[in-house]
């Protein structure tokens, strides 16, 4: 074995600043011993063997900070948790990230495992539930599943707030108000921008689905999602929202992710976005935004829910960590 | 608001500066402020000390005995890591040399790091004298990289260990802090063995002017004690500078090093 390569180890770290990696190359080759004394002296100096690849050891001076310390309480993957109650919808809107719409299958949960879900995500330490869709408030049994959720914790459920008529309406006004909030899509201060591309006549429905909610008590968030050209006409959607008694805390502004039926938008992967755990019938996926998509699946196992938390973060770990390292480690050559 | 002690220190390391950013950060909050300034070498910093550019200096062992030298003892020690109060030199072989102490160092090759190294030069030499071995006794491979450091990278120590395995040398002396960071015997198994572990010595501590007046010195000395390692604020900043907590100054701790000085005529602006 080559002795040498402590010394390396010691020389190259030592000369390196806290978080930075090095290449320390492996003269002696990459047989298991040396392999192993170069874990092993990572292991004894505190430092973090990154990896070994073409007889170099990448080796980072210190350990890597936790990427979870690092985010806000609030964006730690499992403090929120998604569910997708279904996935067909009386609209079919142009920028779906689900690709959702009156001919896409049900792919509903169902009212036993999202009670399932309520319970097992209190004992996982989830402060808040969001239900979505497609379009929830085609469930008949919409007001079950959301009964189970608002007995556990605080629960959004996201709609387009165009179906609050008849036997719809007696499911919300059976909902509890004062746990659930219903956060509806509106993405203008007049019809056109929102109908072009939701569909003729929905910007009115959508309103008149706000005013009926907050009508019933309910607090009501508004949610647009818009391409970036239209983010800088904000002023005027801001002053609507005032007009009709949504909060300023409450008026969402998201951009349109390159995902599901839109055909541009935020290119959205694993690797640049902050997870929010979101349970389909599918399984368990790594954000909302990808929730029909197959690179977004973490596990078709959805429960125990604790597990499958833990599985998203420890990728979520591992996803930063690499990163970090092919930032700092780039050769030309 | 009182004005700000400037406490001087080596940059021998990019982790000096957050380092002392942090430690400036932990007097923010206290009585007695800080700010510091970074030298490329102690022989400057000692200098800046002197002439009172800076209030405290960051000092190796070699520098305390200098400025203690150039000032007629008109200074004063203020406080230093445990890990100072009892550093040692390591004497390393070839696992196998049968070398049983320094007096088998006769006639063989000794590698020795830095000359302005207290730990891995002026020393090893001193013990070598109290062991009967003269300059001619031994053949010495001296390594002097990173002088003005007095050996703080330790880069000169990893040098005279590559010369013994190398065969350039017979033995190697290192400091106990350089052996700790190989991971003394055990991860390199059949590589080195200690043969000779002196006794232990002082080695860095703060230093201040007798003039500085200790109503400016002993709010920053209390506070500085204060360090916590059980504290998630402090301890990375203690595990970066190399303690578990700061502790007054043992001075009887430098007596060896004075001796060694005086022995070989090393002059006070070192």
């Amino acid at each position: 074995m080559s002795y040498g390569v402590v010394l390396d180890l010691v020389e190259r770290v030592a000369a390196a600043a806290r978080g930075t990696t090095v290449a320390v190359p492996l003269h002696g080759g990459t047989d298991a011993a040396l392999l192993e004394t170069v874990a092993a002296w990572c292991a004894h100096s505190g430092n973090e063997l990154v990896e070994i690849r073409d007889n170099t050891a990448i080796v980072r001076r210190g350990r890597s900070p936790d990427p979870l310390a690092e985010l806000a309480p609030e964006q730690l993957p499992g403090t929120r948790l998604w569910i997708y109650t279904n996935f067909d919808c009386n609209l079919a809107c142009d920028y779906c990230c689900v690709r959702s719409s009156p001919q896409t299958a049900r792919r509903a949960l169902g009212v036993d495992r999202v009670r399932r879900l309520a319970t097992e995500a209190v004992e996982a330490g989830v402060s808040e539930l969001l239900l979505t869709g497609g379009e929830p408030f085609l469930l008949p049994d919409l007001d079950d599943l959301v009964a189970a959720c608002t007995t556990a914790l605080p629960t959004t459920l996201l709609t387009n707030g165009m179906l609050f008529r008849g036997s719809r309406l007696e499911r919300l006004r059976r909902m509890d108000s004062s746990r659930l909030t219903l956060q509806i899509s509106l993405d203008s201060a007049n019809p056109g921008l929102h109908d072009q591309h939701r569909g003729a006549g929905t910007w009115q429905r959508a309103v008149a689905g706000i005013r009926t909610a907050h009508a019933e008590g309910f607090r009501v968030r508004v949610a647009a999602t818009l391409q970036s050209e239209h983010i800088v006409e904000l002023t005027e959607f801001h002053t609507f929202l005032d007009s009709i008694d949504i909060a300023r805390d409450d008026q969402v502004i998201r951009p349109l992710a390159h995902r599901g039926v839109a055909d541009s938008g935020l290119e959205l992967t694993r690797e640049s976005l902050i997870p929010e755990v979101t349970i389909t019938a599918d399984g368990v996926y790594w954000h909302p935004v990808g929730a029909d998509h197959a690179d977004q699946l973490v596990t078709p196992v959805i429960f125990p829910l604790r597990e499958a938390i833990t599985e998203v973060r420890r990728r979520f770990t591992e996803y930063r960590a690499r990163e970090n390292a092919a930032a700092q480690w780039f050769p030309c050559a | 608001m009182s004005t700000p002690l400037i406490i001087g220190s080596v940059a021998y390391t990019p982790n000096v500066v957050p380092i002392w950013e942090g430690i400036r950060e932990y007097f923010s909050s206290g009585p007695a402020e800080m700010d510091f300034v970074l030298f490329s070498n102690y022989g400057r910093q000692v200098d800046a000390l002197l002439e009172g550019t800076i209030d405290i200096a960051w000092n190796t062992n070699l520098a305390w005995v200098r400025t203690v030298a150039q000032t007629r003892g008109a200074c004063r020690a203020l406080a230093m890591r445990d890990t100072d109060t009892v550093f040692r030199t390591m004497f390393v072989a070839r696992t196998g040399s049968e070398l049983g102490g320094l007096e088998q160092l006769k006639g063989r090759r000794l590698a020795l790091g830095s000359q302005d190294s207290a730990q891995a030069a002026i020393l090893p030499i001193h013990f070598l004298s109290h062991a009967g071995l003269g300059a001619d006794d031994v053949d010495l491979l001296r390594i002097n990289s990173d002088v003005g450091k007095h050996g703080d990278t330790g880069r000169s120590e990893l040098d005279a260990l590559r010369a013994v395995l190398d065969e350039r040398a017979d033995a190697a002396a290192i400091g106990i802090n350089t052996w700790e960071a190989i991971g003394r015997d055990e991860l390199m198994p059949g590589a080195f063995e200690v043969f000779w572990v002196s006794p232990t010595y002082s080695h860095c501590n703060f230093t201040a002017l007798s003039g500085l007046p200790s109503e400016r010195t002993d709010p920053w000395v209390r506070q500085l004690l204060e360090m916590d390692w059980d504290n998630p604020e402090h301890r990375p900043i203690l595990e970066m500078e190399g303690l578990r907590r700061w502790v007054p100054p043992q001075l009887d701790g430098y007596t060896s090093l004075f001796e060694a000085v005086r022995e070989q005529g090393i002059g006070a602006r070192w």
